[in-house]
């Protein structure tokens, strides 16, 4: 018992031992809200943002369908159509899909090698806005509407569609979001409370020798705090590990030419730095919430004792 | 100092442990409380520590009616007493030096200030070389030398303790009372139960006598 041993042991140990909080488990259930929380934040975003980008791209064209009529020459209506449209403000360009491009518009609903050229199929002409909120589009439609068997598609029922589709996602995410939070606050009050009673005999004690209410709480309430955070972080590198993984698998599905579609409805897989900010944000918020939750049930627990 | 006025005291909706109890207890007084097992003594120290209340009449301490003071004031109050518990009530996770030290620090004193008294004082008790040894390992002799040791440790100004003396010899039990008399002599008002009638004899201390409820007080 010489000096310089007793001077190694100069930090106390916790009066709260470290075991007998039951800190794996929370650290692991809060771990796993915290991913749970992030993937919804960062599928939300995503949704969001792509909703966003679809709709300003599909916004920036309008398409006229020219339909065969008799008595009517298809090929000159499609020149007429083009040249109005390039004459109308705002408008890029104009052009009309060839047959085949038609025909291939098609194919994934009638199948390859049909021989389309016997069918009267409507051909497309793509008008492209410069502006999209400048274009006269009233006067496009006036214009045309003259020639037979032509009609305006302005996607406006689409873009509606998909942004109400859109606006459903992010409200259910972010309920999602909240209930997830209220459930990690519920399993924090018990996990809190159990930790309590199997701590009741430290309690006693300290109450016994002199402990207020607040040293007893600042003492179980450190612990809670590390767990929050621990648990936090690691949920949160969680889920940015799991973006990661979902857009390197997206990249290599998208560099297949027979999914390009995939890669327009997803955009570019990746969160950008303010999901990753928002993904911090999510991870500080549980870990507060871990502390003041404990906190406000050690603080519960302790005033109630006698 | 301690005012008890027809107190009564029964668990639940047992039998009367402790019936219409008046006394007082001066400062700077030193008194046994004695009686047969299942008299009582726990519950009467249970009182003075304000972890039971009456079931009847008031107990006051330091010039307050304890029944009806509020947990913020009561914890404080309990800065005031230390208490020697009959099942020592040492916490396992803490080596014997943290468990004496903790009185000192739940009230906010820092390692530095306080190593030199703690140290001392356990040397004084015989446990000079059992500081980092966690109660588990430690006899049931050492365990109350320790938590005699925490219950002084803070020079309380009523100090409450439990047979304190029931696991030690009677050499042992002798220099425990003798640091009792120290403390006494220092103003601490002492009251210390337990069956040793040896100890009784020996120190002529007055005796508070617990049976059926009732107390009766030898000066
Ligand atoms: N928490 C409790 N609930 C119900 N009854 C209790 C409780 N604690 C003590 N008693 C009862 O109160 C009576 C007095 O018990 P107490 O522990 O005060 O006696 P004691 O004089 O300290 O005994 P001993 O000398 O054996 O320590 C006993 O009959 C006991 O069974
Ligand atoms: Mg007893």
């Amino acid at each position: 018992m010489s000096e310089g041993i007793r001077l190694g042991f100069s930090r106390p140990g916790p009066i709260v031992p470290a075991q007998s909080v039951a800190g794996r488990t929370l650290m692991l259930l809060i771990g796993i809200m915290t991913f749970l929380s992030c993937v919804t934040f960062g599928g939300v975003l995503l949704v969001q943002k792509s909703a966003v980008g679809w709709s300003a791209d599909v916004g920036r064209e309008v398409t006229v369908q020219i339909r065969p009529v008799d008595g009517e020459v298809l090929e000159s209506n499609i020149r007429l159509v083009i040249s109005l449209a390039e004459a109308v403000p705002g408008v890029a360009s104009a052009h009309a899909l060839s047959l085949e491009e038609s025909q291939s518009l098609l194919e994934p609903w009638l199948g390859a090698g049909l021989d389309l050229s016997d069918l009267s199929i409507p051909r497309l002409v793509i008008v492209r806005l410069s502006d999209p909120n400048a274009a006269d589009i009233a006067r496009l439609e006036s214009e045309i509407s003259a020639i037979a068997g032509v009609s305006l598609e302005t996607h406006a029922a689409w873009r509606v569609q998909l942004n109400t589709m859109a606006g459903t996602i992010v409200v259910s995410g972010i309920l999602v979001l909240a209930l997830i939070l209220v459930a990690t606050a519920l399993a924090i009050v018990f996990a809190t409370r159990g930790t309590m009673s199997t701590n009741r005999e430290i309690v006693d004690v300290l109450h016994f020798i002199g402990a207020s209410n607040r040293f007893i709480a600042g003492e179980f309430q450190g612990r809670f705090l590390m767990i929050g955070l621990r648990g936090g972080a690691f949920g949160g590198l969680a889920a940015i590990g799991f973006f990661i993984a979902v857009g390197t698998a997206m990249g290599a599905v998208m560099a297949d030419p027979s999914s390009a579609q995939l890669g327009f409805f997803f955009g570019q897989f990746a969160l950008g730095f303010d999901g990753l900010l928002g993904i911090a944000g999510v991870v500080m918020v549980i870990a507060g919430l871990t502390a003041i939750t404990s906190r406000l049930t050690v603080r519960r627990f302790l005033s109630q004792l006698s | 100092m301690i005012a008890f006025e027809n107190v009564g005291l029964r668990y639940g909706h047992g039998p009367e442990i402790l019936k219409d109890l008046t006394f007082t207890i001066d400062p700077g007084s030193f008194h046994f409380l004695t009686g047969p097992s299942g008299s009582g003594k726990t519950s009467l120290l249970r009182l003075l520590l304000l972890s039971l209340k009456p079931t009847r009449g008031t107990v006051s301490m330091f010039g307050e009616d304890v029944t009806r003071l509020d947990q913020d004031r009561l914890l404080q109050m309990r800065r005031h007493i230390g208490i020697v518990f009959q099942e020592f009530r040492l916490l396992d996770h803490l080596t014997t030096f943290e468990n004496v030290a903790l009185p000192l620090r739940v009230r906010g004193q820092s390692e530095v200030s306080y190593r030199a008294n703690v140290e001392e004082l356990l040397d004084w008790v015989g446990l000079g070389d059992r500081m980092e040894a966690y109660p588990s390992l430690l006899s049931g002799g050492e365990k109350q030398r320790a938590a005699i040791a925490r219950a002084v440790i803070a020079k309380p100004d009523i100090l409450l303790a439990d047979e304190p003396t029931g696991n030690v010899d009677p050499g042992l039990s002798e220099r425990l009372l003798h640091l009792f008399e120290e403390l006494n002599r220092m103003g601490t008002t002492i009251i210390l139960a337990t069956h040793e009638l040896g100890l009784l004899d020996k120190f002529g201390y007055p005796r508070m006598l617990l049976n059926d409820g009732e107390m009766i007080i030898h000066e």
